[in-house]
């Protein structure tokens, strides 16, 4: 009952981002709305209980790869094309994919995923677990038992690499030119008095 | 005292890490030089340190050389499989032979290029480290007996070797080979990825034993499982003396044909139709790895990478890292999946000759010396590939002989093209040597030459050195197991392959011209070492039972089940 309340929010919620990442005419505000949309999912998730693969989406998605393409969007400052003008043209043949598309994934899912039919007849066993509500061990829990007894030794050779990949990236994107870098004297600053500021300003 | 040492030791060390104290030591000797060093190099800039560094790094390794041979359970990995980390990492007597010999040889490389760093300004002490991380990588390819170790042990040495190949940021070619080293890595390891997927979509595990097992599955297996379902398989070598003493070994496939049992659903869970996705997984990983032995319709990338990259890294490519991905097809093919020989020996046997093929008449025009040595390394790596198609244990043993002596030969010809250093001063030095650069070093340098000729004739499989021998123990699996095509065509195209070794010997000795270059000398440690490699390819060839029976030991040694210690299955082909 709770939980279907927090789906349809949720849901729905997730829904009318997804429709403002496409609505929204400065990008900068389409990719809040598509953190908006990662975000959502990753409640989504949490709510059926997959509290590793929500983490990852928030870690991963909005963390990573959101930010990343915000920067590439900063970087770029791409004016606001007016694509509005433009959208009703493109609409009967976007109607049509969406049709080709609806069809077969409709299909997918009436066919995959059936119904108990018994499920809102009297006889549908109700019961609520209780030994899962108190002694229950979480998504995340797991994969760090199993991560850090039978696969240790992967584990820290992915550490390694980590390391190693560090070394090299530092290497290879640095430039060790001693005259690019700016460096502080101390007895230089320490000998400054006022009278180097407003020289240079006397324009002598 | 001692036992209460000896417990203290157990609480702090767990029995499955003595699988891997020679890892252990190299990565914790890489953190200690890392840290040292930087805590070295903090406060003083161009402080030249990469001698001492790169000798510290040879020590490392032989003291890890010392480790594999003093260690008890060496000589246990005769006879038995040791498995550790839950059967993640294997201890048999492939791996602790072929770490030695990596170690040793890596050794060996970083006292070659100890002086040379600085006249190729490679001075920053991450290159050296680098290569260590590499080793590292190599060692764990090694000992590992599981396709996600395999996968991040291939992971750990190539994302090294890249970092290797565009060391030098101020020469554009040296930037685009690691790119192009990158890409066809990325495409490597996506390859690897796929097909591991499928294996374990289909299979349920990743263990290369679960494999062996799956299509080794034989009566006392099912009988294990059936009557003391709590104890698994553990005793069941006992039931094979005892009670099955004629131990019908047979295929999983025939079992199902002779016996006509059902209980394929009970111990797997699946038919026999869905072995067709684990054979094209099987080939997506061999051709991954065929991508990083650079064999023939994927050596493309190892042209252009060994041209460009600097030429220390160009010896590491080409000597060093081969090893390892011989042990992983090795593990893969002749231990894991043997019974679908009939799926994979076909690729091993065409690209093999396909790779001598290209490697021969490819090398033919080419006067640029380092191509002419990618060329080359390439028919080598085809050899190696045919004698493991032969799926025989002598292909085994005999890819084993051929990769040693390649690595000692190989060894002395890029460390001597590395040593030439021309003696001309305000002239901007090429580091790329063509064949003409050569010409009328028996004047300058006779030692050299004379080294530099032997290793050729060698290589070319001339007979009074091992060359010969290496290519004559290829040979030989091929004929007894009845391939006389691929055997004759890769002799026809070892013959055509002989010419450019011994034109390089005309250039040297042979060519009309007066005028030469001079090369400094060399030192005497290095001379050293390379005489003792020179003599090693001609006392291997009057003493070759030494390397022969090592590793005719190794591939006896494959077969044995760690769980039931019975040794093959029944239908192998001793004695052809």
């Amino acid at each position: 009952m709770n939980s279907n309340t927090l789906f349809i929010i949720f849901s729905s919620l997730l829904v009318f981002c997804a429709f403002m990442v496409i609505v929204s005419k400065h990008p900068v505000f389409s990719l809040l709305f598509l953190v908006g949309c990662f975000i959502f999912s990753s409640f989504l998730l949490f709510l059926l209980e997959c509290e590793f693969l929500a983490l990852l989406f928030i870690v991963i998605y909005v963390g990573a790869i959101a930010v990343l393409f915000l920067f590439a969007i900063m970087m770029l400052d791409t004016k606001s094309i007016n694509l509005s003008k433009n959208a009703l043209k493109y609409i009967p043949i976007g109607f049509v994919f969406f049709i080709f598309f609806l069809i077969p994934l409709l299909n997918l899912v009436s066919d995959h995923f059936n119904t108990n039919f018994l499920a809102n007849s009297f006889y549908f066993n109700k019961y609520q677990n209780w030994y899962d509500m108190v002694d229950s061990v979480s998504d995340v829990e797991v994969y760090g038992h199993v991560l850090y007894s039978y696969f240790v030794l992967h584990f820290l050779i992915a550490g390694f690499t980590l390391l190693l990949v560090l070394i090299g990236v530092v290497y290879l994107t640095n430039n060790f030119n001693k005259s690019q870098i700016l460096e502080q004297s101390i007895s230089k600053q320490l000998s400054r008095n006022s009278s180097f500021f407003f020289d240079k300003f006397d324009g002598k | 005292m001692t036992n209460l040492m000896v417990n203290n030791l157990y609480n702090v060390v767990s029995l499955q890490s003595f699988t891997v104290f020679p890892e252990y030591f190299i990565t914790l000797s890489i953190i200690y030089i890392l840290i040292v060093i930087t805590l070295i190099t903090y406060n003083s800039n161009g402080l030249m340190l990469q001698k001492a560094v790169s000798e510290c790094m040879a020590l490392t390794l032989f003291m890890a050389c010392y480790l594999i041979l003093n260690d008890d359970l060496t000589s246990a990995s005769y006879f038995m499989d040791i498995l550790s980390f839950s059967n993640a990492v294997i201890y048999d007597s492939l791996a602790s032979f072929t770490r030695f010999w990596l170690c040793f040889f890596s050794g060996l490389y970083f006292l070659f290029v100890a002086d040379s760093l600085k006249e190729q300004k490679l001075t920053s002490f991450e290159y050296l480290i680098i290569i260590l991380f590499s080793v590292l990588g190599l060692l764990i390819m090694c000992s590992s007996n599981d396709l996600l170790l395999t996968y991040l042990a291939i992971e750990l040495s190539s994302l090294a070797l890249y970092v290797l190949a565009s060391f030098k940021k101020t020469s554009s070619y040296s930037v685009e080979s690691g790119i192009k080293y990158f890409i066809t890595g990325a495409v490597s390891s996506a390859f690897f990825l796929l097909g591991s997927s499928f294996i374990y979509g289909f299979t349920g595990s990743i263990n290369f034993f679960d494999f062996y097992r799956m299509y080794n599955a034989s009566i006392y297996d099912y009988v294990m499982v059936q009557w003391f379902p709590g104890i698994g398989y553990l005793p069941s070598f006992f039931f094979e003396s005892w009670l099955f003493s004629f131990s019908f070994r047979a295929s999983y496939a025939r079992l199902i044909e002779v016996y006509d049992l059902t209980f394929d659903d009970l111990l797997f869970g699946y038919t026999i139709d869905y072995f067709n996705f684990v054979e094209i997984g099987l080939t997506l990983i061999l051709f991954s790895l065929f991508i990083k032995l650079a064999a023939a319709p994927f050596h493309l990338w190892s042209l252009d990478v060994y041209e460009g990259s600097p030429t220390s890294s160009t010896i590491f490519f080409a000597v060093i890292t081969k090893l390892s991905i011989l042990v992983v097809l090795i593990r893969l093919c002749h231990m894991a999946f043997f019974e679908i020989k009939e799926w994979w020996d076909f690729y091993f046997l065409s690209i093999g000759v396909f790779s001598i093929f290209v490697g021969s008449f490819g090398g033919l025009k080419q006067r640029k010396l380092k191509t002419l040595l990618a060329y080359s390394s390439t028919s080598h790596m085809g050899y190696i590939l045919i004698a493991m198609g032969s799926d025989t244990f002598t292909g085994v043993q005999m890819a084993l002989v051929y990769m040693i002596i390649y690595m000692i030969s190989s060894l002395c010809v890029w460390s001597i093209l590395l040593f030439l250093r021309l003696k001309r001063k305000n002239i901007t030095t090429k580091y790329n040597k063509e064949l003409g650069d050569l010409a009328l070093l028996r004047k300058s340098n006779i030692p050299l030459s004379l080294a530099l000729s032997l290793t050729m004739f060698s290589i070319a499989g001339i007979p009074p050195l091992v060359g010969f021998l290496a290519k004559l123990g290829v040979f030989l699996p091929l004929i007894i197991n009845s391939y006389y095509l691929p055997a004759l065509a890769s002799i026809v195209f070892s013959v055509v392959s002989t010419f450019y070794y011994i034109r390089l010997i005309k250039v040297l000795y042979f060519e009309n011209i007066l005028v030469g270059k001079l090369y400094y000398p060399i030192n005497s440690e290095k001379t050293i070492i390379l005489s003792v490699l020179i003599f090693a390819l001609i006392f291997l060839f009057c003493n070759p039972t030494l390397l022969y029976l090592a590793c005719y030991k190794i591939s006896l040694a494959l077969f044995v089940d760690p769980v039931t210690y019975s040794s093959l299955p029944i239908d192998y082909p001793f004695n052809k």
